[in-house]
């Protein structure tokens, strides 16, 4: 199952429940012009699940995005990894709040969450709050979060082969976002890009 | 014509001066050997005619085809003809092989007023190119230099550089860690470009590259100057008696 959702557009959902597929892909997509909240939530019921949930936030001009995303493990056995990538430009300012919940007797769950974000000025900035409630013994559970810059070097790189340096940085920018981009099937992939004018 | 006109150049990294007065000359369809011992300055020599950011020119003039090189951005100096093998290639996760050559030979062909290859004449080249470096059609795919071997990516590099067909190459250490079928690769791939209007530099501490591109002359680098230059006698000087015994 997989499930792709584009904020301001669709409704995501804040309290959804993971019971009856083996392996629930969910995909959020903020694009720039959003300018609010997304609120995800997700119960994990059933033993041997798992859950792949990746986001992508491009936040500019000055927008404020919230991320208040929940993943509670409540049952033993079960997997969930979490991977968000945002892009802050022009005084965008994005706040993510992670959490992965842990309830008493959940035991062998592995949980996994990472936020990394790229600044692409010095006006923009990016928070992140992982939270991690664990009530269980015996689980693997981790967090990390990285804040930013396009790689300087990579540039260099890539204009010594004579690509421009403004394609250059839509490439690095692309670059960043692919492990949730590539989620997306090509072609709606492609309109989303042209819609949002993602580069 | 010369290709290549280096004069009383100087450049320093953070304030220190790393090339004091380099003079260097290579005439059009010549191959040419740089060679001294670490710290020289031969890699910050390769980073400043590319115009890698954080070397900072304080003196001297380069003649790119007669043209001002060091006024140039790096993607121009590219469009005009310029070309370097990184000895330290950088990693693009999410970009493939293909997409990145594609970007970088269709902005060079619009620098020159040309049209994009199509499709189909793109993958011709890429796959004739790729044959001849004796990469598997698969990297085309490859995010570029994801999780390649230190040798591939070198050969890598020398797929790019018979991709771009440039007028002037230099191969900073691009033989080092290779192994001797490697080694050959790199080889024909600098021996393939040699035309009367090409030239190349190849930066190296090794004789064995030398043998096999036979360069017509040989520079050496000392402390940031060019303290020695003739012909392949010098390499075997340096590798018979070390760069000591160059004065």
């Amino acid at each position: 199952m997989n499930r792709i959702y584009i904020a301001g557009i669709d409704e995501i959902p804040q309290h959804s429940t993971l019971e009856d597929n083996d392996e629930l892909k969910v995909t959020i997509i903020c694009p720039p012009g959003y300018n609010g909240v997304v609120n995800f939530g997700i119960d994990i019921l059933r033993p041997g699940v798992s859950l792949d949930l990746a986001g992508l936030y491009i936040c500019t001009r000055g927008e404020r995005q919230r991320f208040n995303i929940a993943v509670r493990h409540l049952c033993p056995g079960a997997s969930s990894r979490q991977l968000f990538k945002g892009v802050l430009d022009r005084g965008g300012n994005a706040v993510f709040d992670g959490l992965i919940h842990v309830a008493h007797g959940a035991g062998q769950t592995k949980a996994f969450q990472e936020n990394h974000s790229l600044l692409l000025d010095e006006t923009s900035s990016s928070e992140t709050h992982p939270q991690l409630e664990i009530y269980a013994d015996d689980v693997e559970c981790s967090h990390g979060a990285t804040i930013g810059s396009l790689s300087e070097e990579e540039r260099f790189y890539m204009c010594s082969r004579g690509i421009p340096s403004e394609e250059a940085r839509h490439m690095q920018i692309l670059s960043f976002l692919s492990p949730v981009l590539s989620r997306i099937p090509e072609d709606e992939r492609l309109s989303l890009m042209r819609r949002f004018r993602i580069l | 014509m010369d290709m290549l006109e280096i004069r009383n150049l100087h450049a320093s990294v953070e304030g220190k001066e790393i090339l004091r007065g380099v003079n260097l000359t290579v005439p059009a369809g010549e191959v040419h050997a740089l060679m001294g011992p670490n710290g020289a300055g031969k890699s910050t020599l390769g980073a400043v005619l590319t115009g890698r950011p954080g070397y900072t020119v304080t003196e001297g003039s380069v003649l790119f085809k007669g043209q001002d090189l060091l006024s140039l951005k790096p993607e121009e100096r590219s469009w005009a003809g310029l070309f370097m093998s990184f000895q330290y290639p950088v990693e693009i996760p999410g970009v493939s092989y293909s997409a990145f050559m594609k970007a970088a030979l269709d902005a060079r062909r619009r620098a020159s007023g040309k049209d994009p290859l199509s499709a189909s004449e793109f993958l011709k080249l890429l796959s004739d190119r790729m044959a001849f470096v004796q990469m598997k059609p698969e990297f085309a795919k490859r995010e570029v230099n994801v999780g390649f071997s230190g040798g591939e990516k070198k050969r890598a590099e020398v797929f790019q550089m018979a991709m771009l067909n440039p007028d002037f190459s230099i191969l900073d250490e691009t033989d080092s860690g290779l192994d001797v079928d490697a080694l050959k690769i790199v080889a024909d791939g600098v021996n393939a470009l040699r035309s009367p209007g090409k030239s190349a530099l190849v930066i190296t501490h090794y004789k064995r590259l030398l043998e096999m591109v036979r360069p017509d002359r040989v520079h050496v680098l000392k402390a940031g100057q060019v303290v020695a230059e003739g012909g392949f006698e010098l390499v075997e000087q340096i590798e018979n008696e070390g760069y000591d015994s160059i004065r």
